[in-house]
């Protein structure tokens, strides 16, 4: 029953105790069955926040599989491409992107459920015949024919008298068309012709009642007529009148959606409330709807309808006020209540949190259930990843079509991967890319990924990228970022590491030469040439990414005796984890095979080639090369940790401690963290250090 | 994960809607009522056999009235049933009143069942003669077959039904037939004429089913076609002329009402005889072959042994019985002597029987009974009183048209045993009765003033029936009626004697009873 389930999003779909959609909507996901409302009265308008591909759309697309058939069910997308202009043929001024999806959230409520048939939507079907029909100053019959049409089947009946409503449909419309083509008024007359196929003949009470409804317009004076050319009026007005025009439309569609549920009949046969998704609701009409839904809301005009909307970043400033909960925070009860001062308070702000190891266990299982995972790679691929659904999804399906050709992470991201059965397959790290970054920066981003903070991008946008994107569009960007909900970490233009990751993994690969990664690196480098503390080890993690570890072995050789060691443990891990994305040869070039040299090196197994430089400790030489290699290896993210590898460096580590008796105790501690650590895909840990950066 | 399904949806789709659960646990609940209903009636047996005709509880006798043409499952009724079905039909409503024929129609030995047989064509055809050839008199009769069961044991559910009839738009008037003179018919007739409905009866002889007994009625409304069985042996020993050393007694004991009526008459006939009566004890149910036969062997002994000029056995029992005795005189001991067996009507089921040993007859063995009419009687005998050849050829002219469509066909006809002759007499006089009783302008007469006619019916009233004349006495029972004696020849036919007289002649021609 149901297909596939989403992982690590139980508090949202739970049934036993209820998640908070169930208790929303009032009924068991991918079930007819009713479960007590948390909010019976009042209920608060559910928007979903966080970053690209922490799986708001699927969550609201699961929504959508889990309640369609039971209860009236509504999907939109603000970012598709009908909300964003018009129609051809279409003037501005009788479309907004509002009124085009209550089209589309109306057209797919009104689809029968299990037990109860269509809704009907007269009310916002004259609103919006009165709005298109302010666009018909010099359309032809058919046009007017085909946008009124579309329109009046929102109130279709779908009833066994089909036939008979269908002709209803047909009828009005050529009378509407008739009217509108005709001398005279035109709007007064398409208008006319509407409310009158509402109140005449065979309709009912329901009907009488809808067509008085504009009487309430402001200044209508009790006349609906006039109340819809004045709605039509405001429209056309653009501005503030056309929201004003919008949320009247928007209490429309919510006051039919009322009256589909009141009476003794619809409450005997409908469970639950019916359910509108929004998703993308950054994007116009999102930010319109929800604020009209919300304003209404607090200014009193109530409505049972289970909003929930996505929004990407963190929903301010339009939700300042809104209600605040991670989404553990709210499996068991949201514990809102809103602020009756405040629009804004209405709605109930849930933050995605990334998925935890065990859910990215669980993905990778489901996906490749049949074939033979090496068993580091679901932990792997969370510490990869960083538990974004998304990136473990496509990281596991890329698995599943790879496998067993394609061992490190490195390799499932390069490799093509096919989404859809019908298309050539692409790099999965494009197809991520895709998603994870505004597709309009991203191939500023490619550049400035390896950046670390501000200046380092200018930097870097001085040298690769055109000369029209100076330090005003890298803060733009940089604020772009913190909006879309990527966090802003000290020491990473890129704040997310999988998509810094990714976009370094671009970057490598853009062209063939690898011209632009070592352009990159190399003006990195130059950058950080003053040889002041903390430059250098920015220095030595670009030369390290570049492929030379000389500086790097000979920094750390030095300066093991004289740092503080667990500034030197930074150090180490810092420069360590620079990017290795290609086998690099002895001389740092491509190496065109699968060879990960640094386990070879790390295993002391090229110590014999190796010359340690004249006057030096050669041994404490070779232990810091080696120990730099068992590190570099053990932390890149795009490689599976190696057993022998994490038991030398904890060898290693060991040996140090030795030699160090002022560090010992640390060195030894990291003796026996660092392994555990890397086998498990944590960040190393260093004692006595505040989780986080070098 | 059928049943899963299954269940899911029952959950789902109709219990959480209320509106399907309210309309689903009212259809349940009406499929449960209907079911229970349509269980039990199939569980409750279905006891009805016809329109108004039913199986009583622990019985499988089709018992009560049937207007239909209904054959009692008796193939041989068949032709006759629906004769009176189409004579029924074709009566307008309104016009008709309903006459019943009270008659054992379920009954299964083929004697009892060809009396019935003769009485229902006798009936249908005096039906048919007053609806077509009376000369357009009112009202119209129809004729219904009244069955209290082979023995007559479910009279009492047929009476009831008969009373209800007579109340209702059946507008029963009067209830003819009766037959066989058994306890039940006596007590079917007594109910039937207390509850003041009308009852003529046809070959019922016993003494005590009728008025004027000892001076008492107890049967008030009842009239009678056959002499009353003292009347019949007046007649038998006024041909007989039996003196009482010249006669042996052999009766039924305990014996019923036809019986005990002979016996008694026989009794005081030869009163003073040397030989004591010789008693036999039959089943209960008369028809049934028992162990008398045995009884019969010894009597014949004694019949052997008495002196030289006795030569008249006296019989008082029913025809089994009398054909076992008869049997048993065939292969007597003295063969040499000659006898005649004189008995009442029921040696009239002897023509039919099989089972008789018809050689017994050609041994000096003459049987001669009283009949209760005989087709030749008055074509051969010289009376000029008492009844006529014309009123006998009237009813020859009834079978001739029967014998075809539309009056028949009316199924095999038999005058010998007189059962139609009788039955057609009573059902003539059934309709006299009604037809004096109705006033003029009406066409139903009141059901009280029937019975009223009875009195009346001698003189120039009186009915000339094809077996003689019917003149009533002031109880209802025919004065000095024709009793033609018959001889059972070999052939196992009723040879026509002669018509004997239980007055010993004749009547007048007035015919008056004396009061």
């Amino acid at each position: 029953m149901g297909g596939r389930r989403l992982h690590g999003r139980g508090a949202l779909f739970d049934t036993d105790p209820a998640g908070l959609a169930p208790r929303l909507v009032g009924l068991r996901p991918h079930a007819h069955r009713s479960t007590s409302y948390e909010h019976p009265g009042e209920l608060p308008l559910v928007v979903l926040s966080g970053a690209r591909g922490l799986g708001k759309s699927a969550v609201l697309g699961e929504l959508r599989d889990a309640y369609k058939g039971h209860t009236p069910v509504a999907l939109i997308d603000c970012e598709h491409t009908e909300f964003a202009a018009p129609p051809s043929g279409r003037p501005a001024e009788a479309w907004s992107p509002v009124s085009q999806a209550l089209l589309v959230i109306a057209e797919q409520l009104a689809e029968p459920v299990t037990g109860a048939g269509r809704i009907q939507f007269p009310r916002l079907m004259s609103g919006l015949v009165a709005v298109a029909a302010g666009g018909w100053g010099d359309a032809d019959s058919e046009r007017i024919r085909r946008e009124v049409q579309r329109i009046l089947l929102l109130n279709e009946s779908g009833s066994w008298v089909t036939g008979f409503a269908g002709r209803w449909a047909g009828r009005v419309a050529a009378k509407v068309v008739a009217a509108a083509t005709g001398t005279g008024p035109l709007l007064s007359a398409a208008v006319e012709a509407t409310l009158e196929s509402l109140s005449d003949g065979f309709a009912g009470r329901r009907h009488q009642r809808a067509s008085s409804w504009y009487r309430d317009y402001p200044n209508a004076g009790d006349n609906p007529q006039r109340g819809l050319i004045l709605l039509s009026g405001h429209f056309r007005a653009d501005g503030t009148s056309r929201e004003h025009a919008e949320r009247h439309l928007v209490r429309a569609l919510l006051a039919d959606l009322t009256d589909a549920y009141t009476g003794v009949l619809p409450r005997m046969k409908r469970l639950g409330r019916p359910l509108v998704l929004i998703d993308n609701a950054q994007t116009d009409p999102g930010p319109g709807l929800v604020e009209a839904v919300l304003r209404d809301r607090s200014e009193g005009v109530a409505d049972q309808v289970a909003f929930v909307a996505a929004v990407r970043g963190e929903g301010r400033p339009a939700l300042r006020n809104a209600v605040r909960r991670a989404l553990p925070e709210v499996a068991r009860g949201s514990d809102w209540a809103p602020d009756p001062g405040s629009a804004s308070s209405r709605a109930l702000l849930v933050s995605l949190p990334p998925l935890s190891p065990d859910d990215t266990l669980h993905i990778v299982d489901a996906v490749c259930s049949d074939l033979q995972v090496p068993p580091q790679l679901p932990h792997a691929t969370h510490r990869l990843t960083g538990g974004n659904p998304l990136g473990i999804a496509l990281i596991a399906e890329s698995a599943a079509q790879n496998l067993p050709d394609a061992s490190s992470l490195g390799e499932l991201l390069t490799a093509d991967l096919r989404v859809h059965p019908e298309h050539d397959g692409r790099p999965a790290y494009l197809e991520l890319l895709d998603r994870l970054v505004p597709p309009d920066r991203l191939d500023e981003l490619t550049v400035l990924a390896a950046a670390h903070d501000h200046d380092s991008a200018c930097a870097l946008a001085d040298a690769l990228l055109p000369e029209d994107f100076g330090p005003a569009d890298v803060r733009a960007l940089q604020t772009r970022l913190v909006r879309e909900g990527l966090p802003e970490v000290p020491g990473r233009f890129v704040g997310d590491p999988f998509v810094r990751t990714l976009l370094l993994l671009r970057l490598h690969h853009r062209d063939t030469d690898h011209g632009q990664w070592r352009k990159a690196h190399e003006t990195l480098v130059d950058h950080y040439a003053d040889p002041a503390d903390d430059p250098v080890r920015y220095r030595l993690h670009h030369e390290l990414a570049l492929g030379g570890t000389e500086s790097a072995v000979e920094y750390l050789r030095d300066t093991f005796a004289t740092l503080p060691t667990s500034t030197w443990l930074k150090s180490l891990r810092f420069i360590a984890s620079a990017p290795y994305f290609h086998a690099h040869d002895a001389d740092g070039r491509d190496f065109t095979g699968r060879d990960d040299r640094r386990a070879a090196v790390a295993l002391g197994l090229t110590d014999a080639d190796h010359e340690p430089p004249e006057g030096v400790d050669s041994a404490l030489h070779l232990r810091i090369r080696r120990l730099l290699y068992a590190v570099w290896q053990l932390t890149d993210p795009l490689a599976l940790p190696d057993q022998t590898v994490s038991q030398r460096l904890r060898f290693e580590l060991e040996q140090l401690s030795n030699l160090r008796p002022a560090g010992n105790a640390l060195l030894w501690r990291a003796s026996r963290d660092w392994p555990v650590d890397a086998l498990a895909g944590r960040t190393l840990h260093i004692p006595d250090d505040e989780e986080g950066e070098a | 994960m059928a049943r899963g399904g299954v269940w899911v949806w029952l959950r789902e789709d109709v219990w959480e809607i209320p509106l399907r659960r309210y309309l689903a646990l009212l259809v349940t609940a009406a499929l449960a009522t209907g079911g229970y209903f349509g269980v039990s009636a199939l569980a409750q047996d279905d006891r009805s056999c016809a329109p108004g005709v039913v199986r009583p509880e622990n019985s499988h006798e089709c018992v009560g009235v049937s207007s239909t043409d209904y054959d009692f499952d008796r193939p041989q009724l068949r032709d006759v049933v629906e004769a009176i079905d189409r004579e029924n039909r074709s009566l307008k409503a309104g016009s008709y009143v309903t006459v019943a024929l009270l008659e054992p129609f379920t009954a299964s030995d083929p004697d009892n069942l060809g009396d019935v047989l003769h009485e229902m064509q006798g009936a249908y055809l005096a039906q048919h003669q007053a609806n077509h050839d009376s000369n357009g008199q009112a009202p119209a009769i129809r004729l219904v077959l009244a069955n209290p069961g082979a023995t007559g044991a479910h009279w009492k559910h047929t009476v009831d039904q008969l009373e209800r009839m007579a109340k209702g738009p059946d507008r029963l008037r009067a209830v003819t037939g009766v037959g066989l003179s058994t306890e039940n018919n006596k007590l079917a007739v007594k109910e039937l004429t207390r509850r003041g409905i009308p009852v003529i009866g046809t070959s019922i002889t016993a003494d005590d089913l009728a008025n004027g007994q000892n001076g008492k009625d107890p049967f008030p409304g009842l009239a009678r076609v056959s002499p009353t069985n003292t009347d019949e042996a007046r007649a038998l020993t006024s041909f007989a002329n039996v003196t009482a050393g010249r006669a042996l007694l052999v009766y039924d004991k305990p014996g019923d009402p036809y019986t005990r009526t002979l016996q008694e008459s026989f009794a005081k006939l030869i009163e003073g005889s040397p030989y004591e009566p010789q008693p036999f004890t039959p089943p209960a149910d008369r028809s049934k072959e028992g162990t008398t036969a045995n009884t019969f062997r010894q009597i014949t002994h004694l019949v052997c042994g008495t002196a030289r000029g006795t030569d008249t056995i006296l019989f008082a029992g029913r025809h089994t019985q009398l054909r076992q005795f008869i049997n048993a005189l065939g292969g007597r001991g003295c063969q040499d002597r000659e006898f005649t067996l004189l008995t009442g009507d029921e040696g009239s089921y002897l023509t039919g029987d099989k089972d008789l040993d018809r050689s017994a007859l050609t041994h000096k063995l003459s049987v001669r009974y009283t009949a209760l009419a005989h087709p030749d009687a008055w074509a051969k005998d010289s009376a000029r009183t008492g009844g006529s050849a014309t009123d006998a050829k009237a009813l020859d002219e009834q079978l001739s048209s029967a014998a075809h469509k539309p009056v028949g066909p009316i199924g095999e006809v038999s005058l010998e045993d007189g059962q139609l002759i009788i039955a057609y007499d009573a059902m003539r006089l059934a309709v006299n009765g009604i037809r004096e009783a109705t006033t003029d302008g009406k066409v139903v007469p009141p059901l009280a003033d029937v019975g009223l006619q009875w009195p009346q019916v001698k003189g120039p009233l009186r009915v000339n029936g094809a077996s003689g004349w019917i003149c009533l006495d002031a109880h209802g029972n025919p004065y000095d009626k024709a009793v033609p004696i018959v001889e059972l020849t070999a052939e196992g036919r009723a040879r026509f004697v002669k018509i004997a007289w239980p007055e010993g002649k004749p009547p007048g021609k007035e015919c008056l009873p004396p009061s």
